[in-house]
């Protein structure tokens, strides 16, 4: 491929400041890759981030890019994309940020249908600040927080987001660079709230006293904990319970319906009442 | 809308791999995803792991990209299939006495 990402980066801004092997570096490839594939000029890219690791994608895509405060993600991508529906709007955000103090923001964005590609960097624990436990720490994990073990049940954002009403959702993981890349090509092409949940390692500091202070530990025991979709199709109820107790969770497309979509139905609403006056 | 950009990067002459060591972290990454152990970590007292990855066998590439897609800091690149002729994974079997 010796595919050439620098339309999309600002060079200027790199080595990127995340640590040795971090999957930021890999979604942002894939995420590069998909913008490529579907031919979007960065002029009409919007890239908007919030705080923590995930933070610094609005610093390293060159595209008109927004980073915002913690959690507000998705409010501030509402507002742009009300403002501009012509344009893509990407938010990036990370567990913590997407699920803990933007999960309110989060739930009304999928509530909405807005044509958003919300994309949920899951690594597990709260990276930036030194592994505090966070919504998606695995039961028995070790973190700073949580010395002699997580006792919180495993949070599933995949099915808050169909709960909620997002009209696409997927799941994938680092270690498939390819069908990431596939996975996000789908999900921006589609008309309404697409949801990502992907896993990413964070070896340096989930890793570090669980037992895979490697990369490829960490995205090894990731592939442990996702069933591909059409083998997870075929479970019955009580085994998809039982596994989802275990913290293994679906993969692929998991959820994908036509919608009203928010934009449209905003901007029929004002043609309306100024026909009617 | 079509863009009218070229995402292709060329490949310099003969080479089925190379690596950007400017930007390159040492995070072993590639190494072990490479499924015919193209790739290994050399130490280097320059780099701040102490280590530098090398592409010590070439000639066992089977052009899978595996590295180039999972290197998250755009320093490893593989050639192109019209640019490189690679191996098939049987030959390279062959080559390195498993067969």
């Amino acid at each position: 491929m010796a595919f050439n990402y620098d339309y999309y980066l600002r060079t200027e801004k790199m080595p990127t400041l995340w640590c040795w092997g971090c999957g930021d570096g890999i979604i942002m490839k894939a995420m590069i890759r998909a913008f490529a594939k579907l031919g979007w000029d960065k002029n009409d890219i919007c890239i908007v981030s919030g705080i923590g690791c995930s933070g610094r994608f609005s610093s390293y895509i060159d595209a008109n890019t927004v980073h915002t405060t913690h959690g507000r993600t998705v409010a501030y991508a509402t507002g742009i994309k009300l403002a501009n529906p012509d344009k893509h709007v990407i938010v990036v955000a990370g567990d913590g940020d997407g699920l803990a103090i933007g999960g309110n923001h989060t739930i009304h964005g999928c509530r909405r249908n807005i044509d958003l590609n919300f994309v949920l960097i899951n690594n597990f624990i709260y990276g930036l600040t030194n592994s505090q436990v966070s919504p998606t720490t695995p039961k028995g994990m070790w973190t700073v927080t949580t010395q002699y073990g997580n006792i919180d049940p495993t949070f599933d954002p995949a099915e808050l987001a169909i709960g909620a009403g997002a009209t696409f959702v997927g799941r994938e993981s680092v270690a498939e660079a390819q069908k990431l890349e596939r996975l996000f090509v789908k999900g921006f092409q589609h008309k309404g709230f697409s949801f990502f949940d992907i896993h990413s390692n964070c070896h340096v500091n989930l890793g570090r006293k669980n037992k895979m202070a490697q990369a490829k530990q960490n995205m090894d025991w990731i592939e442990e904990n996702l069933i591909p979709k059409a083998k997870w199709d075929k479970l019955s109820e009580e085994e998809k319970y039982e596994l989802k107790k275990q913290g293994k969770f679906p993969r692929g497309v998991l959820y994908h319906k036509e919608e009203p979509e928010y934009c449209e139905e905003y901007y029929k609403l004002v043609d309306r009442v100024r026909g009617g006056k | 809308m079509a863009l009218n950009v070229d995402f292709r990067l060329k490949a310099p002459e003969n080479t089925p791999v190379w690596v950007d060591e400017a930007k390159c972290k040492s995070c072993e990454l590639c190494v072990d995803f490479c499924p015919t152990g193209v790739l290994v970590m050399v130490p280097d007292p320059h780099n701040i792991l102490g280590q530098m990855v090398k592409v010590a066998h070439p000639e066992y590439c089977i052009g899978c990209k595996e590295c180039e897609l999972e290197c998250p800091d755009f320093c490893i690149f593989v050639a192109e299939r019209d640019e490189y002729k690679f191996k098939k994974l049987n030959e390279v079997k062959k080559l390195k006495g498993e067969q």
